[in-house]
């Protein structure tokens, strides 16, 4: 009885301490203006000036709208103070967007000559953190309600990994003679042991799933590499590689491994977890009724396992790809050009997601029957 | 043809094969029928007159119909998990094109206005709901999977022990869909930073603050396609274990 109120006792505690953040961050997110060195302000009033109609050289017909600010500073020196924007968008909207009363925009406040004048300024950018916050707290509430104990251990072992991969690249980023594809390498390592002990606890079937993500991953990227290797990368068109700094073979090698490691995590745990799942359910199951129901588990998931990497990695390419096409692009170069590198990757953790597979499934049948001989 | 992409292609297929067989086949021909639907979806988006959120939700049907029914071909499994992704999907587009709107996060940041400067961005089609079409997009194959996985074990568990309750069957699908939630979050989460590793690094280079990092239309366009993502994959889960654990009880009574 006693123990019962124990747990419930630290069971509520933990809600109190979640609400109690979720409160704390809101507020602070929503007032914390005077932390940013670039100046906030917010959206007091807006007035459409003017809207013209206007045909682009494709003959593609848009609305160009201007739209007078005004809006009240929220940070620095002129805290308070009022200042005028002005702000250009079109109904497409694909570098601007309509601003509307409440909106909080970082601005540049340009230099008055008159003083004592009222202020006026650039728009930069919106303040998008307390959106980015909001939907961060209603990720955690469904993983937490969900998934109860298990959503809060992934949620923790997400937020672990996220600061070992922040940490790794600051490492690369300050030691430039270490070999990212080596750093990625031990975070992988790291990555694995400490997602699958975190969601799934210190079990056989967390072991069984640790060995067979480490074999199946690098095995992945080791075939890759050979393809690479074989084609002398005939049909990558690293040109089109967004936002680089580094050596992009290699920025995109580490990005397969990583890129992979999800993906062939999700099988090995759903491989382990229903297998052993049958052995709970009869301690006495053969090896041959194991070996077919998992393999039976393993077609099911394969295809659509193999599916989220290829989802994920065309549809980010989705608004580029509209660019392109509206552009006069014939669809054949459009594909080319924008889409070798995520097929690339997408086809690369397909590899490792199906020869996974297998590779768990022997895993898991020798943790098992290891269990069993004990 | 010394094409790495036929390459990898081809070993693929070959794995697919050797280890699913027919299905193997199959689920490899639904990839790319995959692809084709996605390919024809954003042909229809080019065109300004039609609602980018309603070709979504009409490629998200196809592309359920396909990867289920054609890989698995129609049974009570496939048909559970159908219903359940088209709840899910309903529920979910509504969530996101609000978030979109609210936080502007359409169309390109200005880390790629260099890229972009030759083209011209007046085409008017309708940058904010393409931007919620990529999330749902980048989501569906995540949520067909959770549907997929939680139907295949409980009709895995419910024929190894008929006489299970509907209650246990429903916990049992929530169980495993516990373990899914985490792997799941998990794929996208490392998926989306294997795939922009580069933006990553190029942060770091340029000593953005995290207030740049977490503000800027690039990054904040990923996290929130995470976010919703993970949001997602937490719905569909009660939602395939009730659908599921209520079919299985009602075909048993009859």
């Amino acid at each position: 009885m006693y123990d019962i109120f124990k747990k419930r006792y630290k069971q509520v505690s933990i809600y109190i301490l979640i609400a109690l953040c979720f409160i704390l961050s809101v507020f602070f997110v929503h007032n914390n203006e005077s932390f940013y060195d670039r100046p906030i302000a917010e959206v007091v009033k807006t007035v459409l000036e003017d809207k013209t109609a206007l045909t682009d050289m494709y003959d593609h017909s848009d609305h160009l709208f201007t739209q007078r600010i005004t809006a009240i500073l929220k940070n620095g020196e002129e805290k308070g103070q009022l200042i005028h924007l002005t702000n250009e968008y079109s109904s497409s909207g694909a570098i601007d967007q309509e601003y509307h009363v409440g909106d909080k925009l970082f601005i540049s406040i340009n230099t008055s000559p008159v003083k004592n004048t009222d202020l006026s300024g650039t728009i930069i950018d919106v303040k998008r953190d307390q959106f980015v916050l909001m939907i961060a707290w209603i990720f955690i509430f469904a993983l937490v309600i969900v998934g109860k104990r298990q959503g809060l251990f992934s949620l923790i072992s997400l937020i672990v990994n996220t600061l070992l991969l922040s940490f790794a690249l600051d490492l690369y980023v300050k030691h430039s003679n270490i070999n990212l594809l080596f750093i990625c390498g031990v975070c992988v390592f790291l990555f694995t042991v400490i997602s699958l002990l975190l969601i799934n606890g210190f079990n056989e079937k967390t072991y069984a799933a640790i060995v067979a993500t480490l074999i199946g991953t690098f095995i992945s990227l080791f075939i890759s590499y050979f393809v690479m290797w074989l084609t002398s990368e005939n049909g990558l068109r690293y040109e089109e590689m967004q936002f680089l700094t580094r050596p992009y073979r290699l920025v995109f090698m580490a990005g397969l491994l990583i890129g992979s490691l999800g993906a062939v995590m999700d099988v090995t745990i759903t491989m382990s977890s229903s297998i052993f799942a049958l052995y709970e359910q009869d301690n006495n199951i053969s090896v041959k009724a194991l070996k077919t129901s998992g393999l039976d588990i393993g077609k099911d998931i394969m295809g659509t396992i193999t599916s989220i990497l290829f989802f994920v990695y065309i549809c980010g390419s989705i608004p580029m790809l509209i660019l392109y096409l509206k552009n006069s692009y014939a669809l054949g170069q459009t594909l080319s050009i924008n889409l070798s590198l995520e097929l690339a990757r997408a086809l690369s953790g397909g590899i490792g997601v199906v020869l996974t597979i297998p590779i768990s499934l022997y895993t898991s049948i020798f943790f098992i029957n290891r269990k069993r001989a004990k | 043809m010394m094409n790495v992409l036929v390459w990898l292609a081809a070993i693929l297929f070959i794995l697919m094969v050797l280890i699913g067989g027919k299905k193997g086949v199959r689920s490899f021909l639904s990839l790319f029928l995959n692809i084709g639907v996605l390919f024809v979806a954003i042909f229809f988006m080019t065109n300004p007159e039609n609602s980018p959120i309603i070709i979504t939700f009409i490629a998200c049907t196809l592309i359920s119909w396909i990867s289920l029914f054609y890989i698995n071909e129609k049974n009570s499994k496939t048909i559970t998990a159908f219903i359940s992704t088209m709840i899910t999907i309903v529920i979910l587009l509504l969530f996101i094109v609000i978030v979109t709107e609210k936080s502007k996060i359409q169309g390109f940041g200005e880390e790629s206005t260099e890229e972009i400067s030759m083209f011209s961005l007046y085409i008017g089609v309708n940058f904010a709901q393409i931007g919620a079409s990529v999330i749902i997009m980048s989501t569906i194959g995540a949520i067909l999977d959770v549907a997929i996985s939680i139907a295949s074990s409980m009709h895995e568990i419910y024929h190894h022990n008929p006489i299970i309750s509907r209650k246990k069957l429903f916990t049992s699908g929530l169980n495993i869909g516990k373990d899914i939630l985490g792997t799941d979050t998990n794929t996208l989460f490392f998926a989306f930073f294997g795939g922009y590793l580069g933006l990553l690094i190029w942060f770091k280079d340029l000593s953005y603050s995290i207030g740049d990092i977490v503000n800027s239309k690039v990054f904040s366009t990923e996290i929130i396609t995470i976010f919703c993502a993970g949001i997602g994959i937490a719905l569909i889960i009660p939602i395939t274990a009730s659908v599921n654990a209520y079919y299985l009880v009602k075909t048993r009574e009859k």
